[in-house]
């Protein structure tokens, strides 16, 4: 037990300790002086000179230790005989205290634990990016257990193998990408389903075979969601140390926290694909009808995102930019065939019917929440620059920034892509078209990075 | 000799904080421990403790009456107060603001708090 001396001293000097003896040293009358384990008085206390007074053989005094329940002496209870008593009661206090204090900080150390999950708790359902919640969990682990290196693995679907998604702590690139050597102990839990303390690697019986022989101690358990095990969290020491059935124990209440989290986010993404490819779908069902020779949604997407990158926008602001692109025309699905199929130039009436199509696709979208924030993109990408398009004859900067993107990209495609009636430009002739009409068709800003971004886009 | 008051009418988290300011008892801080709101009110009137962590739901006498109670006495009125409260009954912080107490902390807290804001308050 360490720092005995100040325990033994502390116990002495709390007021109900300190009231014991002064009564008893009053009651019994004798004076009773106390000393920690190296001798040096803590309390004296009782009448002055007790000691030569009661003594008929000279020096009469005794020392009592005290054990509080150990084998180590934490200090010593002295006086005349009558001082007995007194040291079974201290005795019998400080052993009460001593338990005590073992139970707090084993109590202490749990809590502690506690502290640190309702942290986690908190801190993961916030987070949505994998590698800040995988660096946050890693912090809390290393926290609670000891580890060098701590890996998150996941188990590719495609080709079977294990791959390092995350890496923690001093040296844990070097298990980036995973050896083989490093991989059989994982590869057995995630094959098991069972978590695994291997304290001694070298006697391993799996990996005796194997070269470079391997020292150290490792934690591993398995990602699992229901019946399915994704993969694994390992926890590897170089140096041989004792994991206990506890430390694995605490280490899968992290794994199966980040197994649904990774469970969460495989969800969400095929949420959001199979979102995408309807919205997508539904894009090219409104093509179809029109004259375009196919592709025009997929190019106008292509390039308004290749503007939107080039104005640095980005993160959902990006993903708004997309879908208002893709859908930028969803509203001619309310425009019957007779007009939007017409051949040739329509009259007054019928490119009013057209010009509809703006207001349609907000009424359309409107219905759809999740897609209420794309309404500005798609209602306003026939406005111009100069207050002179529609619906509302919107101008400058006041026309919604998606909207101004689109209004470049659709018209660029428009113009570079064959017609039946008509073949389409060449892209240096369009170019010089979109310049000619920034600042008043278009918003001159976005007509150069468009031409700026122009080289970086890929057709496919 | 400076000194803490842990109030708190459940034993275990008693002795959570004594245990956590061990080190802190060991360079001369007096603990001073009560059971229930009267006896921490008792305590605080008698030894004028430092700092008094005190737990708001305590029979006989809740934290915010003992508080304001504290608060409300001018001689005392400069004792550090600490509220502790269990987790999610976070409406209880207006209310701890309400009695003037000092600080609000709530369970199941970070024992490393503890003492950071112990050695702040006393050796500061």
């Amino acid at each position: 037990m360490k720092k005995t001396n100040s325990f033994f001293k502390k116990i002495i000097s709390r007021r109900n300790t300190a009231k014991i003896l002064s009564d008893m040293a009053a009651r019994l009358n004798i004076r009773i002086l106390v000393t920690d384990a190296g001798d040096n008085i803590i309390a004296d206390i009782g009448q002055d000179g007790e000691f030569e007074k009661s003594g008929n053989s000279g020096n009469s005094m005794v020392s009592y230790p005290i054990n509080a329940g150990g084998d180590d002496q934490i200090g010593f209870i002295k006086g005349s005989e009558g001082c007995a008593l007194v040291a079974s009661v201290i005795d019998c206090i400080a052993e009460i205290e001593s338990d005590k204090r073992d139970l707090t900080s084993e109590l202490l150390s749990k809590y502690r634990e506690i502290n640190l999950f309702y942290d986690f708790a908190e801190n993961i359902n916030i987070r949505t990016d994998f590698n800040e919640m995988a660096k946050l969990t890693s912090m809390q682990i290393s926290e609670l257990l000891n580890a060098d290196s701590i890996l998150i693995i996941l188990k590719n679907e495609n080709t079977g193998l294990l791959e390092v998604v995350f890496a923690f702590g001093e040296g844990a690139e070097k298990y980036t990408p995973l050896k083989p050597e490093d991989a059989v102990i994982p590869e057995r839990v995630i094959l098991s389903g069972r978590a695994e303390i291997v304290n001694d690697l070298s006697a391993d019986v799996e990996l005796a075979g194997i070269l470079p022989k391997k020292t150290g101690s490792v934690l591993c358990t398995p990602l699992r969601i229901q019946n399915r095990v994704t993969g694994a969290i390992y926890l590897i020491n170089e140096n041989p140390i004792a994991y206990t059935s506890e430390n694995l124990k605490l280490l899968m209440v992290f794994s199966s926290q980040i197994a649904a989290f990774i469970e969460n986010g495989r969800l969400l993404q095929n949420l959001q694909e199979t979102f995408i490819s309807t919205v997508y779908t539904l894009a090219e069902t409104i093509e179809m009808r029109d004259s375009y020779t196919g592709d025009h949604t997929r190019r106008v997407m292509n390039y308004s995102l290749a503007i939107g990158r080039n104005l640095g926008i980005s993160g959902d602001e990006l993903e708004t930019l997309k879908l208002s692109s893709i859908l930028h025309d969803i509203g001619k699905i309310g425009i019957s065939d007779s007009v939007l199929l017409k051949p040739g130039k329509l009259k007054d009436d019928e490119f009013e019917i057209i010009k509809s199509h703006t207001i349609l696709g907000e009424k359309i979208l409107k219905n759809i929440k999740q897609l209420n924030h794309i309404i500005p993109g798609v209602k306003y990408h026939h406005e111009r620059y100069d207050g002179k398009g529609y619906p509302e004859g919107l101008g400058g900067e006041d026309i919604n920034l998606m909207a101004r993107i689109i209004a470049v990209a659709d018209s660029f495609d428009a113009m570079t892509t064959d017609r039946p009636y008509r073949k389409g430009l060449s892209c240096d002739a369009a170019f010089s078209e979109l310049k000619k009409c920034s600042s008043t068709q278009f918003d001159p800003a976005i007509v150069d990075a468009f031409i700026e971004a122009f080289p970086d886009i890929k057709e496919k | 000799m400076p000194k803490i008051l842990i109030a708190d009418d459940e034993p275990h988290i008693r002795l959570l904080i004594e245990q956590t300011l061990e080190d802190i008892e060991d360079e001369g801080v007096e603990l001073l421990i009560a059971k229930d709101g009267k006896e921490a009110l008792e305590i605080i009137k008698n030894y004028k403790p430092d700092l008094v962590f005190l737990d708001v739901m305590m029979p006989k006498m809740n934290g915010f009456e003992v508080c304001q109670e504290v608060k409300n006495n001018l001689k005392i009125s400069g004792i550090y107060i600490i509220l502790l409260t269990a987790k999610g009954q976070e409406v209880d912080r207006l209310k701890g603001a309400e009695v003037g107490a000092d600080m609000y902390m709530t369970k199941p807290f970070n024992p490393d708090d503890v003492v950071e804001k112990a050695r702040e308050i006393l050796f500061k």
